[in-house]
């Protein structure tokens, strides 16, 4: 790898990152993990992250979705491909009635549900990784 | 208690009669007791007063000049139909009572009445008035439930099971160099029965928050021998390990059905691997299709261990399994009420007929669209 890669996870229960994150590590990532959407932000704003993992039930609701569209509204921060995890895409059509089961929240990203298989979660992260790259050489 | 019923300490009564000495008579009576006693000469006053003093009960005098008792009656279940109403009423107006009562007023008390008679039937009166109060926050507390069931099943369940299990995938990645063959062997039984765990937290939650009558508004037209052709398929694998066979006897043509293909679909595999559940080794099981001048009519049938006699009514609700599942098999208990919910949703219907140690058979019947 030439360059460094940084992820970022937003996601509230620290256990459930440790997982992810090791995985990803493994696989070369330099992983940053933040518990909440204020120290989500905060982050974002000390470094430039390559790609954002984003769980979208925190806190007392679905903060996540509030992070994706306060980051959709951002002409710099949007650029960053996302990658949303999720233990309820079963109830997404429930929450979101009337949106298919993956309701873009933002122009880039791709949505998984927790668990994520190893092999499945890293696939998806080089891909958008990849999209992100033409993107920027297509410009 | 005292939180599921919302009846006030202090009961509140209010008497709505034109003659004064029977107000005046029930205010004596009632006031020596816990109750809040509050009277009106006259319906339209009467009805100004109930909206602002909101009672539990009213007694209500039939015969009163201007607005006349039925009128008032009628005023009070369109406020708020969970008022407990009294009627007063004269000897000769008894038949009116019962024409009140007929139309939901709870009971009537003659005139003249002693007060022994009155305290009666106002002590009844208001446990209705408990009871109704009672029964509506049960309903809605399950109701809230159910709404909520889906947030907290989701969170309180599949949030720690997702964490173990991703830190499990993590586990069997780093250790990956020094584990042993039957080390990796548990490893992947741990992480198969985590994720068939998480599979069945998400089939009860479809059951509880998913509206399954959402799905007539993807309605197509459907050509049911490829769907069940499909299905068949798709149970097959499970079958053949049980060597069981399954055949589809297909009719020469069928009309096209107006239905939702996955949902239909997902309801015959449902029949299907049922039937392979409760089969013995060896097994058959026929799936066939009929065309009927009003509907279609497909059938599953087994020779597998049959339904028991007390089963046979329940096997349709949620969470309810029969007893007589086979040694190794699992049963969530919810196949056959989603496919009933699916069925239902087509406007079809969906049957059973069995017999303990012969097998049985489903049977749904699916409209045909008035169109064809």
């Amino acid at each position: 790898m030439a360059k460094e890669i940084k992820i970022l996870i937003v996601d509230d229960d620290p256990d459930y990152v440790e997982g992810i994150q090791s995985t990803l590590i493994n696989a070369g990532y330099a992983v940053d993990a933040a518990y909440n959407p204020k120290a989500g932000f905060e982050a974002l704003e000390s470094k430039k992250y390559d790609l954002l993992l984003l769980d979208i039930m925190m806190g007392r609701g679905a903060e996540g979705v509030m992070m994706a569209r306060k980051i959709n509204k951002d002409p710099v921060l949007r650029e960053i491909p996302v990658l949303i995890i999720t233990g309820i895409r079963e109830q997404m059509a429930f929450l979101f009635p009337g949106q298919p089961v993956h309701p873009r929240f933002l122009p880039t990203d791709e949505l998984l549900e927790k668990p994520v298989d190893p092999d499945l979660l890293l696939e998806k992260v080089s891909h958008l990784l990849e999209l992100a790259e033409e993107k920027k050489t297509n410009e | 208690m005292e939180n599921i019923s919302n009846l006030t300490e202090f009961p509140k009564i209010l008497v709505i009669d034109d003659e004064e000495i029977v107000r005046e008579s029930c205010l004596r009576i009632l006031q020596k007791q816990d109750y809040q006693v509050k009277t009106a000469p006259d319906g339209s006053s009467g009805l100004d007063l109930l909206k602002e003093y909101q009672p539990d009960l009213v007694l209500v005098d039939l015969k009163m000049p201007g607005m006349s008792g039925f009128e008032v009656l009628e005023e009070i279940y369109s406020i708020d139909a969970t008022i407990v109403t009294i009627v007063i009423t004269g000897f000769a107006t008894v038949n009116s009572a019962v024409e009140a009562m007929k139309k939901g007023t709870y009971d009537f008390i003659p005139k003249p009445f002693n007060p022994d008679e009155l305290r009666l039937i106002i002590h009844r009166g208001l446990e209705r008035r408990k009871l109704v109060l009672e029964t509506i926050s049960l309903r809605n507390e399950k109701e809230l439930l159910r709404e909520h069931f889906a947030a907290i099943v989701s969170h309180e369940l599949k949030s720690p099971l997702g964490a173990v299990q991703q830190n499990l995938y993590a586990l069997v990645e780093d250790l990956e160099p020094v584990l042993t063959e039957t080390q990796k062997d548990k490893m992947k039984r741990l992480q198969k029965r985590i994720q068939d765990l998480v599979k069945l937290i998400n089939t009860w939650l479809r059951v509880i928050s998913v509206d399954i009558t959402n799905i007539q508004e993807h309605f197509g037209q459907i050509a049911l021998i490829p769907l069940i052709t499909n299905a068949v398929e798709t149970v097959e694998p499970t079958a053949v390990r049980k060597d069981i066979t399954i055949s589809f006897q297909k009719p020469e043509a069928l009309s096209q059905i107006v239905g939702d293909e996955g949902t239909l679909t997902e309801a015959i595999v449902n029949l299907l691997t049922n039937s392979v559940k409760y089969s013995k080794l060896g097994g058959k099981i026929v799936i066939s299709v009929q065309q009927n001048p009003a509907d279609i009519q497909i059938s599953v049938s087994d020779n597998g261990v049959g339904i028991a006699e007390e089963d046979i009514n329940f096997i349709f609700a949620d969470f309810y399994r029969g007893k007589n599942l086979p040694e190794g098999e699992r049963s969530s208990g919810l196949g056959l009420s989603i496919t009933k919910r699916i069925i239902e949703a087509h406007h079809g219907s969906i049957n059973v007929d069995s017999e303990v140690g012969k097998g049985s058979v489903f049977t749904i019947k699916l409209p045909l669209s008035e169109i064809n």
